[in-house]
């Protein structure tokens, strides 16, 4: 395919339009996207992927735009792509992740797409694995996943990336007994933002509250989470953010932790696929039947009970 | 009400719903600012009123008659008109022109790289030169600006907030250069950054150092500069934007308070300075809400000086310029905005304004040429002149109808100045977006109201002009302004003690790390021929650039057009589209350049997505090149571009020639929307442009041209 010449080249276009095929609904374009992905994958570049997640307002977009320009200026290519909500009703979508990343938009060494989660569970997009792939074959060396952070999403997101950050602000140490043990267990690190001017000590006490509540989380085999401290808006503690990563990665590497996470990662992506597909399947099924429609009625004359027309059109939806 | 007043409202009633055939409890109409309008007004409206009162008088306490006790029956209103375009010498010109037919005060547009704080040398602006308003790169042109124009005799106003320093500066050494010492200079700088981060994006840094510059240019000019306002605190163009009245009234008193506060943190007694502080306010059709918006305006600002312990009567009184209104103007039928702006000009005139500025009728396409601005002159010398206005004072006083209006809006405004000083004033306000947030909402109702057609607006939604006119526009021919001005400025670079302005440009970054005023070390700079873009980046070193966080409302727009059948076409054009190619029609919308003005753009924005459409945003102030890397990168469909400056036939070229550096087999279609004149729809089709849209289009329309467009254009593949 001359496509996958093309990204391999890195030619921008190209990279865009094949993502619009992993993303596209049709068909078609999913047959093609199927074979991309398969000759990409074959031959993976050296990325890494990193996922960031966070309440609103904590300022997600400002955090990635500050270390975002960071990483360029010290010539990484750096690969992004944002998932922005979708309105429920409309369907319609306003995508506006690039005004807060002024800077790193403009450079030459960065490419960044927002996708509309089309309502997607989790706030992770149909087709953000696969975009992942497309960039790393394109030869960036991170890949930001920027998630909308509601919800189910940084369950879903950490099965995409090799280091998952949660970015929090200053005061949050609080709703740490809320944070559900999930996040605490999949996420690497821990990003304290907004570490300036009169929010300075707050932030502080809110790293060290989620210190000392992490420790208990310690698995044997894993580095400590980290917890740092950032300032996006006056863009300090990004070093330390790059060399956290890279210790860590380092240190997966070296204990195949990361390659054991990946190959995880294949696992649940296999299973997600059959499941969609069985999914879509038993949906055909069921419309094409009529029989949802069909036993209710009868359950309303009271005619059968509820759980006994359940069992009914699932065993008549099986067979 | 005694019986015998009810015994007649009663039969007024019965009459009123025979006529009518309605209820006379359905006869209410309410107003885009949420106030009930009736149908009839009686003395019994005059009462309970917590703000107006009754029996004052003009000149008095509190002000609701007007700030002078005799108003116009003495000296009518300023005409002051707004203008300015490409070269310094050009503007010079056009402003002696003015000023020997009739016009009294001049008022100065600078150009938008000269309001960013860029040189006309800058790659950055190239599409912006001259366009909107005057270059100024040095204080050469701002003396070429005044040639011929004595500054001890003329009041000039400007319009500058961004880069306040350096242009206020190059105004007191041309003043000097000219023989006129800066106590003698009488005008006006707008010096009002807050209402920029909310609406007009003309800023350059951050809130907090650029309310320090604006303290700084209120101590030096309540020091040394008597009688010159030191601000002007601007509703104008939150209207302009879309602001209703009462969000344009709230908004710019409690801006009007922070800079108080900001003054007076700086050791000034409140007297020192509050005379010297001024208003405008935009004046759109609603008639009699303008004119209670005016009142209003003096009664509310009376009692906030008052809290702020003012003892000079001066200190209480609120002055303004009046604007007519720039959005009221429409491309379609354009001799109509002749006679809307003569409406809203008698309306700030029975508001009491103190000078205003009429729009010329083609505003709405182009920079106004000799002939417009006439009419435009013309439009207030005659009510000065024929129409007897001027010989009575405040003659509506005692309405029922005006009075009670006058009592709500002040209400409605006061709880939301309440709500602002309740978060901590409007610094803290516009940081966390609320203001804006809050414009755009009421922007988008506005326009949804017009393209529902439950707004009429002559010409646009109903009686059409079946043949449209087709009007002379003034030509800028951007390329020829910037070439002039880069040889100006090389020349100037050429000639100057380069040690002594690096020197002074050093000192200028040192005292911006301190609290010094940096008004006096900004005037050593420009002395010394230190261009306007080099003093802006001796702030910006330490101040840094300010990027705005765009936040947008999402709704609003539909809400409007449940069950609209034009809305529901689009709406289900957009889902067969998505199921023939297996996304929703994807649209990039952006301004480009140096114009921060982006109603337009975010209202594009809201209602398309309200449609189904997926649209991406783009910030302010990109360069082509940024704008076709994101929309390659993001593959949309199509792009639109908001223009209202004039640049588009610098940018837009550059933006095709940007898409096909990237992609030279880019099918990404380009539309553009705004204030373009109809002579250059034929160059910009030429570069391919898709399709334009002129101001007062439908945006249901126009959502539906862009989809068959991209369908079009897909189906050529």
């Amino acid at each position: 395919m001359e496509l996958i010449e093309n990204i391999q080249n890195g030619e921008r276009a190209a990279i865009a339009k094949a993502i619009t095929l992993v993303e596209s609904s049709k068909d078609s374009d999913q047959q093609i996207s199927r074979q991309l992905i398969s000759e990409l994958i074959k031959k993976p570049g050296k990325s890494i992927r990193i996922g960031f997640s966070g309440p609103p307002g904590v300022g997600k977009s400002t955090f990635i735009e500050s270390f975002g320009s960071y990483l360029v200026t010290q010539n990484y290519k750096l690969g992004i792509l944002a998932i922005d909500p979708s309105s429920q009703i409309t369907g319609g979508s306003i995508l506006g992740d690039k005004t807060r990343m002024v800077e790193i938009s403009k450079n030459p060494n960065t490419f960044i797409r927002s996708t509309p989660s089309r309502g997607a569970l989790g706030g992770i997009s149909m087709g953000t694995r696969e975009a992942s792939i497309i960039l790393d074959a394109a030869g960036y060396d991170f890949i930001f996943i920027e998630t909308v952070g509601v919800g189910q999403s940084e369950i879903v997101a950490s099965n995409l990336v090799d280091i998952f950050t949660l970015i929090v602000g200053p005061g949050s140490g609080d709703e740490l007994q809320g944070i559900k043990k999930g996040i605490t267990e999949y996420a690497d690190i821990f990003i304290v933002n907004k570490n300036d001017g009169e929010l300075k000590i707050e932030a502080s006490k809110t790293a060290a509250d989620y210190k000392s509540a992490l420790s208990y989380y310690k698995k044997l085999d894993e580095l400590e989470k980290q917890v740092l401290l950032v300032s996006a808006i006056e863009q300090t503690g990004m070093e330390e953010v790059i060399k956290t990563i890279n210790q860590i990665v380092d240190q997966n590497k070296l204990k195949g932790i990361f390659e054991e996470r990946r190959a995880n990662q294949l696992e649940y992506w296999i299973e997600e696929e059959v499941k969609n597909i069985i999914a879509s399947d038993i949906t055909k099924r069921l419309s094409s039947t009529g029989n949802i429609s069909k036993y209710s009625e009868k359950v309303m004359k009271n005619e059968m009970s509820m759980f006994e027309a359940v069992e009914k059109i699932t065993k008549d939806t099986l067979k | 009400m005694n019986n015998k007043s009810n015994n007649g409202f009663n039969t007024w009633q019965k009459s009123f719903e025979k006529e009518t055939k309605k209820n006379f409890s359905d006869a209410n109409s309410e107003t885009d600012e949420g106030i009930e309008i009736k149908p009839v007004y009686t003395r019994d409206d005059l009462e309970n009123f917590s703000f107006v009162e009754n029996n004052s008088l003009p000149g008095q306490w509190p002000f609701t008659r007007g700030p002078k006790a005799s108003m116009y029956t003495n000296r009518p209103w300023t005409i002051r008109q707004y203008a300015g375009f490409s070269t310094a010498e050009e503007s010079n010109e056009f402003y002696k022109k003015n000023l020997e037919s009739g016009q009294k005060g001049l008022s100065v547009a600078f150009d938008l790289p000269t309001h960013r704080g860029y040189d006309s040398d800058d790659d950055l602006v190239m599409g912006d030169v001259g366009k909107a308003g005057v270059a100024i790169d040095t204080v050469e042109d701002m003396k070429i600006l005044f040639n011929n124009i004595p500054l001890d005799q003329m009041s000039v106003s400007m319009t500058m907030n961004g880069a306040v320093l350096p242009v206020l500066a190059s105004f007191i050494v041309a003043g000097e250069e000219q023989g006129v010492d800066r106590s003698l200079l009488s005008g006006t700088i707008q010096n009002d950054i807050l209402k920029e981060f909310m609406v007009r994006n003309t800023y350059i840094y951050p809130p907090e150092p650029s309310m320090k510059i604006v303290a700084d240019i209120i101590e030096f000019t309540s020091k040394e500069m008597p009688k010159f306002n030191s601000i002007s605190i601007s509703g104008y163009h939150m209207q302009e934007a879309g602001a209703d009245n009462v969000l344009e009234l709230a908004y710019t008193l409690a801006d009007g308070m922070e800079y108080v506060r900001a003054a007076l943190s700086k050791d000034l007694d409140v007297d020192d300075f509050a005379p010297r502080l001024s208003f405008f306010f935009a004046i759109g059709t609603d008639f009699f809400m303008e004119i209670a918006k005016l009142r209003a305006a003096r009664t509310l600002w009376a009692k906030i000086m008052k809290d702020f312990g003012a003892k000079n009567e001066r200190s209480l009184i609120l002055r303004t310029h009046c604007q007519t209104s720039g959005v009221s103007l429409t491309e379609k039928d354009p001799y109509n905005n002749i006679i809307r702006t003569s409406y809203e000009a008698l309306s700030a005139i029975l508001g009491g304004t103190q000078s205003l500025h009429t729009n010329s009728f083609d505003e709405a396409i182009a920079l106004p040429t000799d002939e417009s601005a006439r009419i435009a002159r013309n439009t207030q010398l005659i009510l000065q002149n024929e129409t007897g206005v001027t010989k009575t004072v405040d003659p509506l006083a005692g309405s029922y109808f005006v009075e009670n209006l006058t009592e709500e809006l002040s209400k409605k405004a006061w709880d939301i100045i309440t709500e602002i000083e309740e978060l901590g004033g409007m610094t803290k306000a516009v940081k966390a977006g609320i203001p804006k947030l809050k414009i755009e909402e009421s922007a988008t109702k506005k326009q949804a109201k017009v393209d529902s057609g439950s707004r009429v607006v002559v010409g646009v939604n109903k009686y059409k002009n079946p043949k449209e006119p087709s009007v002379d526009v003034r030509v800028i021919d951007n390329n020829r302004v910037r070439d002039d001005q880069i040889k100006k400025i090389q020349a100037i670079k050429e000639s100057r003690d380069t040690i002594a302005v690096e020197k002074a440009l050093a000192n200028l970054t040192d005292a911006a790390k301190d609290e010094t005023n940096l008004l006096a070390p900004c005037i050593e700079a420009i002395k010394l021929r230190a261009t306007v873009g080099e003093v802006s980046k001796a702030l910006e070193q330490v101040y840094g650039r300010h990027f705005a966080k765009s936040l947008s409302v999402s709704g609003v727009y539909g809400k409007h057009f449940e069950g609209d059948k034009d809305f529901m076409k689009v709406e289900k054009k957009v889902i067969d589209f998505e199921n023939a190619n297996g996304r929703r029609p994807r649209v990039l919308v952006v301004k480009i350049g140096q114009d921060g003005h982006d109603r337009g753009a975010k209202i594009v924005a809201t209602s398309f997505a309200d449609m189904g459409f997926d649209v991406d945003m783009g910030p302010l102030f990109q360069s082509p090149k940024d704008v076709a890397k994101d929309a390659i990168e993001n593959d949309v469909h199509a792009i639109g571009v908001s223009t209202l400056a004039a640049g588009h036939k610098t940018l837009v070229p550059e933006l095709m020639k940007a898409l096909s550096n990237i992609d030279p087999k880019s099918k990404i279609i380009v539309f553009v929307g705004g204030i373009i004149p109809e002579q250059d729809y034929e160059f910009l089709y030429k570069n391919n442009v898709s399709a334009i849209f002129g101001p007062g289009s439908n945006i249901i329309e126009c959502a539906e041209k862009v989809i068959d467009l991209i369908s079009d254009n897909l189906s050529k593949e």
